[in-house]
């Protein structure tokens, strides 16, 4: 089974994490027009590359940012979410 | 008998013998055998029938890659099917049948099917019998004929332990590369796993012997050396089913499966015979000469009395010096060659010494079956004519195909290697090696200085660095493999793929139909899709393919070789499972009291209490009526819980819900509503305010593991220092409803309960019965009430005492289902049953747990878009007579002008009022019109009254019951 | 049965993306009734080698919406004439097609379709436990005592059918129609031009050649959003794989398709004896078609729990495929703000079974530029409009 890498708890199997989508940032909504919005709550990046997710350690309940390529299942890096240091 | 006497080394234990029974005929064997090997020994030739013509088959690898030698084994009360004779070992009593016979391997009755071989041609099936009315005729033959072994439906489940090992470097094969590779490692400084899928290591070169009574003594000295190397563990007997991701390569035994992490990988499998093609080649009596030197050398059986060999390698001509050695007649080696290199020249200088007639440039034309359908005699043409030669046993050592297939997984690649005629290695992805015949060495020299060179950089690297460059075979070694040991004959039967009959025009008419490459001829032809996976047939047939295509080999590539390597067992892979289910601490107070369980998430729940005389109908109105009329109590303790706190908690959850809590009073609760950022209800709870900074709150049952998860992930996004605690398993919680309800819990406390101290929708901590509890004033079922939450270990003693308390007020245990209706007749939703997966907060008549002045919430900038235009369905009431014969049922349709206009979502007799309510999400406009027309189950149409929520008691005066009221 | 041609013509009315069975079936159907000829159906590898060749064949019409339920059944009905019409056979069986539900919710959302698909005359209904122990007497109804069978929905036309051999049939029949199927050809990029109006497609660069033409249809399941990137377009759409695995073949022992939502298994029995099963899609995005042996391992314990006669039999292969997913389970069909440019994607676990009416209204939409009313409730645009196909409505009931 594929090994990913909590920040926290170091390295461990995938089935313990849980995928939360692509880190995304979201528009104001107090100034977004309909279709930026509906543009931001449906539409996704679904072409293959390497993409910064939400991923959730799921025993320890530590959310961090993943950097992987969605093309082949590499994981580049994992660290906290605006851990110093950690650009994104 | 074809039993030889005891040879060196043999895997035999003669002092057990055994017998067992093939096709009802008793077959002696010993401890150590085979099936295959045993049947061998016993001079059984014809151990199945092919898949498709049912032509008789033998032993051709004996090594687990063709279909021939699959079993029905009953044994021990059991019927297994699809059984590996190859390498299963046979048990004493054992009754064994063939799987695809009709009546026997001897008498197949569908053998008739191979005098029709000539109208079968490849894609046959596509092509006829798919008229419309003759199909499903056609189809039911088919159907009965198809399939291999039985399934006993009454088997009972067989359940296996898994087991996990870890290691530095993993070797896969433990031939000399293997053996070489792991002790290089171990060498290097490498904790070791040597496994190999035989029983002994060693690999071909304890059976390639050349004639000699012993393997080489640089094997015996290298198999010694891993065995007093420390730092080597092996593991015999155990085949690599796979290579997943980050080196997990699963290990199966014949007990179980082993998952083995690795932080590097040799790949040391070796390589598989490959047959010659021509007409004939699949008789009985025809096989791998690597197939022949495995039952002489771990079985001592000899295959044959007299045999030739159609050779194309050094490796032929030691098998048949392995042949005469053991007493087995050599009538003549047969060369597809012309000239021989120097490592064949020493061997058939020793097999001229002994008289054996060696011949060059043989062409075979066709081996023809004798007595049983066995291989009688081979014809063949030699530079100087056609000739044939009477023989029992034909031996083909024509090459080999490396096993790429957990190589492809690892995500390696191969290429051709036109010098080699085989596929070698080209790339390895960080932390795989690979070493032997996967890249093109194939004297025991050349693997041990493979593997060695193998062992140490997958130790040095462990995985952390860069690729090996691959291909290492010597310039100018003698070949081992034929270019194209192809012959093909006019009248055809010249096998590629023994597992489904097809034969080299198969391949040609695929081709010439358009299905040119490798992968769409798998798919028309099915070409390596049986039980061997193409191990025998894949080489083959792109040889083929590629020169109807008049290309190279080079610009052609295998297809992808998927798990599994060998099939492995569904218990196996299914192991002794693990599916928690999760218990409120009060379980087993509901178990004694006779609750019926239902479902909950992944909890189990009472759906009500049954009782003696009574229906399920009449217990659950019992119930009800113990709330509205006296008091109930009902664990709740499924639902989330969850503790928010510090100077943000109340801006947080003002985020998570529709409604507002950050001026919500301490000491109140509210009900809080969420939907996702499109709108859509997903959840709902109460949200009580414990204090300035501590919120507790509760999600429904079976949202609680993920909601809590993405709280988490909403506070580190949104960067809101807010504590969370899931204190889901840590409470148990109780609703305690009912006229009653007050002065059943006056009894156990000295919180002051009246309204004015504690009033409707308030909350409080307080001691119940001296247990330190966590109260809150909620109208869920629209009784005056209380929810109850307590540290779980003291659950199960409140749980008793307030039933006790309750007694003389005619308490009773509740359970979903009185809850659902209790809510049903107070109007009040279900998430996730009076709501789907679109069902936005708009539609639900929840305006008024939405703030939608709120700086922000989840989902409001999606409602407020959704608030510009028309709903599409709203959530409304329903009234009907009770007593019709046609009662509706959650989920029937409402009909408005011939289209379906919405749908029931909750309904039932309430038993407070006598008569049918329900919930239904329906098109607005036909809402209005006020007339619903329910379409029940038997078609009917019936018409329900629109009616305003809630049923009972619409002012809420019953939960905002005073004191003496 | 199929022509190879050695080069690219400098033009082609309609380029279609992808060889699979959608992009091959319409293909087929603008050549047999809409008289365009002058098409080339491009594929960056082999002919049905995506999902087509990948999927559990399984052919069904029972859905949740109203849409769905006519888009499908038109499918079904089509499929049962497709063997003729190839002159091909398909192995189309109809086997029967069991929804167990293990929850008083699931429970609910069976009777839902039931309803929804009898009020358009598809034979659906839902069946108690004893009925399903009588269909399938051999099945523990317990599920190993974790997930108890409370009934199902049962939906007699569901059937199987030989996926390859339906892309086989669509590609000969437009092969003889004169389209040119170009494997191994794959696209570079597509040409737009914007006169004022937006834009509107005018060619197609591959790796062999540029090719000019006014349409182009996107069939390309899985690759859909690198499409779409080309043409500038966003999409909900996201990829994650989809694995399925096959056992040795056995003795016919199971007719009907079974599938269980709360134990992930899907599972048929093929003409050819072998089990094939199917579980759930996999958890996050990857546009890989690896295997993963948990997913072995949790597929062969979900079916061992339904039936347990199978521990000794034996699993021989494991694969994958890639589906593009939307937001409400319902595929995204038909014209896009990109003139010329046609979807047909979204199609997510469920597109072999639409193959037949895919082709039938997809070309009807390119070869007039107006959507097929079938399709209607599929465009791009209803997620802009909040207008989701309420098919999500299913799975988002049944905990």
């Amino acid at each position: 089974m594929k090994l990913m890498t909590c920040p926290v708890n170091g390295p461990r199997l995938i089935s313990e994490f849980v995928y939360a989508g692509e880190l995304r940032p979201a528009p104001d909504p107090a100034t977004s027009d309909d279709d930026t919005w509906a543009d931001y709550v449906f539409n996704r990046s679904g072409v293959a590359g390497i993409k910064h997710e939400w991923w959730c350690h799921s025993p320890s309940g530590v959310w961090f940012i993943a950097e992987r390529d969605t093309a082949t299942d590499v994981i580049m890096r994992t660290f906290l979410y605006r851990a110093p240091g950690a650009a994104e | 008998m074809m039993r030889l006497p005891p040879i060196a080394g043999e895997w035999i234990d003669r002092a057990v013998p055994l017998t067992f029974s093939f096709e009802g005929h008793e077959v002696p064997g010993f401890r150590g055998d085979t099936i295959s090997s045993a049947l061998a020994a016993g001079g059984v030739r014809v151990v199945g029938r092919s898949f498709k013509y049912h032509r008789p088959r033998g032993l051709v690898s004996f090594a687990n890659h063709d279909v021939n030698a699959m079993m029905q084994v009953e044994a021990g009360g059991r019927s297994i099917p699809n059984v590996r004779a190859d390498v299963t070992p046979v048990e004493p009593g054992w009754r064994i049948t063939a799987v695809n016979t009709r009546g026997g391997v001897a008498n197949d009755r569908l053998a008739w099917l191979d005098r029709l071989a000539r109208f079968l041609p490849v894609g046959f099936y596509y092509k006829a019998f798919h008229g419309k009315r003759l199909f499903p005729h056609w189809e039911r033959m088919f159907r009965a004929l198809t399939g291999l072994g039985r399934v006993d439906t009454t088997a009972p489940l067989r359940a296996t332990a898994k087991r996990y090992d870890f290691c530095d470097v993993l070797v896969i094969g433990a031939g000399p590369s293997g053996l070489s590779a792991a002790l290089a490692a171990a060498e290097g400084g490498a904790d070791v796993l040597l496994v190999d899928e035989n029983g002994a290591a060693g690999g071909s070169a304890l059976y390639a012997r050349g004639g000699a009574t012993q393997p080489t003594a640089a094997v015996a000295a290298l198999i010694g050396s891993v065995a007093a190397e420390a730092r080597v563990r092996t593991l015999l007997g155990g085949c690599a089913a796979g290579y997943y991701a980050d080196h997990w390569v699963p290990v199966v035994t014949g007990e179980a499966i082993v998952k083995v992490r690795a932080r590097a990988v040799v790949l040391a499998q070796g390589a598989s015979e490959q047959p010659a093609v021509f007409r004939g080649n699949d008789l009985p009596g025809v096989m791998l000469a690597s197939a022949a030197q495995r039952l002489i050398y771990r079985y001592a059986v000899a295959p044959a009395r007299r045999i030739a060999v159609l050779a194309a390698n050094a490796e032929g001509y030691a098998a048949a010096l392995d042949a005469q050695s053991h007493g087995i007649d050599v009538a003549a080696v047969l060369d597809l060659r012309s000239t021989v290199g120097p490592r064949t020249q020493v061997y058939r200088e020793r097999l001229l010494q002994n008289g054996v007639r060696v011949l060059n440039c043989v062409r075979p034309v066709e081996a023809i079956g004798g007595a049983g359908g066995c291989v009688a005699r081979l014809e063949f043409t030699a530079p100087s004519g056609l000739e044939s030669v009477n023989i029992d046993g034909l031996w083909m050592s024509v090459g080999f195909a490396p096993l790429t297939g957990l190589l492809h997984q690892a995500g390696g690649t191969v290429r051709y290697d036109s010098g080699a005629e085989q596929f070698v290695l080209d790339s390895l992805p960080a932390g795989t090696y690979g070493c032997g015949k996967l890249t093109g060495a194939y004297t025991l020299a050349e693997c041990i200085e493979d593997g060695r060179e193998a062992g140490r950089a997958a130790a040095a690297e462990l995985g952390n660095s860069g690729r090996r460059e691959a291909g290492r075979r010597p310039a100018g070694a003698e070949c081992s493999n034929h270019a194209f040991p192809v012959f093909r004959h006019p009248k055809g039967k010249e096998f590629i793929d023994f597992d489904e009959d097809l034969q080299i025009r198969d391949v040609e008419n695929a081709c010439q139909e358009g299905f040119d490459s490798s992968e769409l001829l798998k798919r028309f032809s099915t070409m390596g899709m049986g039980p061997s996976q193409g191990k025998h047939s894949n080489l083959n047939a792109l040889r083929v393919l590629a020169r109807v295509r008049g290309e190279s080999l080079e610009q052609h590539s295998l297809t992808t070789s998927r798990p599994m390597f060998h099939p492995v067992p569904m218990s196996h892979l299914a192991g002794r499972g693990f599916v928690p289910e999760r218990r409120t601490p009060i379980d087993r107070e509901h178990a004694v009291r006779g609750a019926v369980w239902m479902p909950a998430g992944n909890w189990r729940r009472p759906e009500y209490y049954a009782r003696d005389g009574h229906t399920r109908a009449q217990a659950i109105a019992a119930e009800v009526g113990a709330v509205r009329g006296a008091v109930g109590l009902i664990d709740v303790g499924t639902l989330g819980k969850v503790e928010a706190f510090g100077p943000h908690a109340g801006e947080f959850l003002d985020r998570l819900y529709t409604g507002r809590f950050s001026n919500l009073k301490v000491g109140m609760t509210r009900y809080g509503l969420m939907v996702d950022e499109t709108g859509v209800v997903i959840d709902d709870g109460v949200i009580a305010r414990l204090g300035a900074e501590c919120f507790y709150f509760t999600t429904t049952t079976g949202n609680s593991a993920t909601l809590f998860r993405e709280f988490g992930r909403l506070a580190t996004w949104w960067g809101m220092p807010v504590g969370l605690v899931n204190l889901t398993g840590h409470f148990a919680a109780f609703n305690l409803a009912g006229p009653a309800s007050r002065a059943v819990l006056a009894a156990l406390t000295d919180l002051d309960l009246s309204d004015a101290a504690f009033p409707y929708l308030a909350a409080r901590e307080a001691h119940v019965a001296g247990i330190a509890c966590r109260l809150m004033r909620v109208g869920f079922v629209g009784e005056l009430g209380y929810e109850i939450h307590v540290p779980a270990e003291f659950g199960v003693e409140l749980w008793r005492v307030i039933l006790q308390a309750g007694q003389s007020s005619g308490i009773r245990p509740f359970g979903v289902e009185a809850q659902r209706m209790l809510r049903l007749e107070k109007g009040h939703l279900i998430v996730g049953q009076d709501t789907d997966g679109v069902t936005n907060a708009l539609e639900v008549d929840a305006a008024w747990a939405v703030k939608m002045d709120k700086p922000y919430f989840i989902g409001q900038r999606s409602l407020a878009t959704l608030a510009q235009r028309p709903l599409r369905q709203t959530l409304v009431g329903f009234r009907l007579a009770a007593g019709g014969a046609q009662r509706p049922r959650e989920s029937n349709l409402i009909i408005d002008g011939g289209r379906i206009a919405g749908r029931v979502t909750s309904i039932g007799v309430s038993p407070t009022l006598g008569h049918l309510i329900g919930l239904a999400l329906v098109d607005p406009a036909v809402a209005a019109a006020g007339k619903l027309s329910l379409r029940v189950d038997s078609g009917a149409q019936i018409t329900a009254e629109v009616v305003p929520t809630p049923f009972y008691d619409p002012l809420g005066e019953a939960q905002r019951r005073k004191e003496g009221a | 049965m199929f022509a190879a041609h050695a080069q690219l013509r400098p033009s082609y009315d309609v380029v279609i993306i992808g060889a699979g069975g959608h992009g091959l079936a319409s293909a087929y159907y603008l050549a047999r009734d809409h008289g365009i000829r002058n098409i080339a159906v491009l594929d960056k590898g082999y002919l049905g080698g995506g999902n087509t060749g990948r999927n559990t064949t399984i052919i069904r019409s029972n859905y949740l919406t109203a849409e769905g339920v006519k888009f499908y059944d038109e499918s079904v009905r089509l499929w049962k004439d497709l063997a003729q019409d190839f002159d091909l056979n398909l192995f189309y069986s109809t086997r029967g097609h069991f929804t167990l539900a293990h929850t008083d919710a699931a429970m609910r959302t069976m009777r839902w379709r039931a309803e929804v698909n009898k009020h358009f005359g598809v034979q659906s209904e839902a069946i108690d436990a004893q009925a399903v122990a009588d269909a399938l007497p051999m099945m523990d109804l317990s599920c190993g005592g974790r997930a108890p069978v409370l009934g199902a929905l049962y939906h007699a036309p569901g059937a199987i059918a030989r996926h390859d051999a339906v892309a086989w049939g669509y590609g000969r029949g437009a092969d003889r129609r004169g389209v040119e199927i170009h494997q191994q050809t794959a696209v570079r990029s597509i040409e737009l031009e914007d006169r004022g109006s937006g834009p509107s497609v005018v060619g197609v660069v591959t790796d062999r050649g540029r090719i000019s033409t006014r349409k182009v249809l996107c069939a390309v399941a899985g690759a859909t959003p690198q499409l779409l990137a080309m043409v500038g377009l966003k999409s909900p759409i996201y990829v994650h794989p989809l694995q399925a695995m096959v056992s040795e073949p056995l003795k016919p022992w199971l007719d009907p398709i079974i599938v269980s939502g709360s134990l992930h298994v899907y599972v048929s029995q093929t003409a050819r004896g072998e089990l094939v099963m199917g579980a759930s899609l996999d958890p996050y995005e990857l546009h890989s078609t690896r295997s993963t042996f948990d997913f072995a391992e949790s597929l062969s314990m979900h079916m061992l729990e339904m039936f347990p006669f199978l521990s000794d039999v034996k699993i021989v292969r494991q694969w994958a495929g890639l589906a593009d997913m939307t937001p409400d389970f319902a595929p995204i069909m038909g014209t896009t703000p990109v003139r010329g440019f046609y979807l047909d994607s979204g199609w997510g676990t469920w597109g072999f079974k639409a193959t037949p009416v895919c082709g039938k209204t997809m070309s009807y939409t390119v070869a007039s530029d107006a959507n097929h009313p079938l399709i209607e409730g599929f465009g791009l645009d209803r997620f802009r409009r909040y207008a989701l196909t309420g098919e999500k409505g299913a799975a988002a009931v049944g905990h």
